[in-house]
């Protein structure tokens, strides 16, 4: 199987083609939404990062500013800079710059207020849309598709359906030389161990159980116990007994794929194949983080309808719940109510969220990108907030 | 007749696709066989029913891993869930010891 996307310098490959108009610090949103509102085909990235973080904050937002603008589905990059932030916007312009797409930088300290940033801003986006526009999609094969997976608004169909689904289309994927990035440490919890077995690499399998350790320390060092946060009352009404069974119904959207790599939040994983990122569950910084990673499509599985998407990535929406597959008609994209109903096998229907995907990496649109349900951006930091 | 999905094929218990009353018989597919056996107790949607015995202290396993410990014995076609069922998970540190203040 091939698709058809949009080739980038770097030898990557889009689903979209999007120029971004991208704040290296929240202080500057409203200029990137003065240039998205004037200069068509352009898309604002408004964040609240940037600034007041501890050293390691300002690594990571960097590190995720620069691979938001190496993403394959990014043609071409504005960053708008204030000019006195910590996160430094020359620094992310070299950075995206790697990538040789088209990248500028207008800094509002330097040009002098907004008015006139916006007005250069908005010529030199409006060039590179230009641009973007003659760009014409080419057929690639499976090696350049990388996916994001995560599961969200989740019910009890959730680990009996359309996660079993997916790990499905991840099967066929990664067997046809694609690649996928696997966050949401929390639903990895009491998962781990299970995971860190489909490591061939024993240092990516510990770092994994680290992730998961991390997390933990971290919820105690807040006075609460994340296990206890991760197991609802909802949960065992639904049937989950323990936190093991809940996080292997939560994996259960890679199958038994075998894990190249693990990443830091942000990072880009190497090579084809089945990936996990430090990623929260919470859907803005996931998404995000999926996307810095180099996703080009996302696919979101939900058992009651989590509507939102991402800017950058169409997020495919998957649901086994036949009610809501029909209350929320709109958001949802593929239906695998089927696999409740046992009219469909777990295979079959994993060969049709296959080919539904392809179609969404050609260029058919997701219901979120249709009904501009882009979700929040945010970028994860671990502070504290200064 | 009620139909309960097994995930995997080590699996011990199946989960109910649709609310199951005590008594009513139930299907189930198992390594391209089917099963089929009595449910003992009322079980809903989404909840879990042992296919086989399981002694107490054995592993209830799903998705082919292991979820939790029989805490007593469980008979096939019982209702699987918290008041059968420990949840064995712990936070490890680096030397494999569970962290403390885990107990609850």
């Amino acid at each position: 199987m091939k698709f058809y996307g949009y080739p980038r310098p770097d030898g990557k490959v889009g689903a979209r083609n999007h120029v971004v108009i991208m704040p290296t610090t929240g202080c500057v949103n409203a200029v990137c939404h003065h240039i998205e509102k004037l200069i068509r085909g352009t898309k604002a990235l408004p964040h609240h990062q940037g600034c007041l973080h501890p050293p390691r904050d300002t690594e990571q937002v960097t590190r995720t500013l620069i691979n938001l603008g190496k993403n394959p589905n990014v043609a071409g990059v504005l960053l708008v800079g204030l000019g006195c932030e910590m996160v430094v916007c020359e620094q992310v312009l070299e950075g995206v710059r790697e990538s040789g797409k088209p990248v500028d930088l207008v800094v509002v300290h330097q040009i002098g207020g907004m008015l006139d940033t916006v007005n250069k801003g908005a010529k030199i986006a409006a060039e590179m849309v230009l641009e973007a526009s003659a760009m014409r999609r080419e057929e690639t094969g499976l090696d350049k598709l990388c996916f994001g997976t995560k599961c969200g608004s989740s019910d009890t169909t959730s680990g009996l359906s359309s996660n079993l689904v997916v790990g499905e289309l991840c099967r066929i994927m990664t067997e046809n030389g694609g690649k996928f990035i696997q966050g949401e440490i929390c639903d990895i919890m009491g998962g781990e161990y299970a995971l860190k077995k489909l490591c061939p690499n024993e240092e990516h399998g510990e770092r994994i159980v680290d992730f998961v350790r991390d997390l933990y320390l971290r919820g105690v060092a807040m006075g609460a116990d994340v296990r206890g946060a991760q197991m609802t009352a909802g949960n065992v009404a639904g049937g989950l007994t323990t936190l093991v069974e809940k996080a292997l119904g939560a994996n259960a959207k890679g199958a038994d794929v075998p894990i190249q790599s693990s990443v830091h939040y942000g990072e880009i994983p190497l090579g084809p194949g089945r990936h996990i990122m430090d990623i929260p569950g919470h859907g803005f910084e996931n998404l995000v983080g999926l996307a810095a990673g180099g996703a080009i499509l996302h696919i979101f599985t939900t058992g009651r309808g989590a509507p939102n998407g991402n800017p950058l990535l169409p997020t495919i929406k998957v649901c086994g719940n036949a009610k809501t597959n029909v209350t929320m008609r709109e958001h949802i994209d593929v239906d695998v109510s089927s696999i409740i109903g046992e009219t469909e096998s777990v295979a079959t229907a994993g060969q049709r969220l296959y080919k539904y995907a392809i179609d969404v990496a050609n260029g058919k649109m997701t219901r979120a990108e249709i009904l501009n349900f882009d979700g929040t951006m945010e970028i994860l930091i671990n502070g504290p907030v200064i | 007749m009620k139909v309960a999905k097994i995930i995997h094929d080590k699996d011990n218990v199946a989960t109910a696709l649709i609310d199951i009353a005590a008594g009513e018989q139930v299907k189930s597919r198992s390594k391209g066989n089917e099963l089929i056996y009595t449910c003992n107790q009322d079980v809903p949607f989404g909840h879990k029913i042992a296919i086989v015995e399981i002694r107490s202290g054995e592993k209830i396993v799903k998705y082919g891993h292991p979820i939790g410990s029989a805490m007593q014995d469980i008979k096939a076609g019982d209702w699987v869930h918290v008041h059968n069922v420990r949840d064995d998970y712990k936070v490890l540190d680096k030397d494999g010891r569970p962290f403390p203040g885990q107990d609850s």
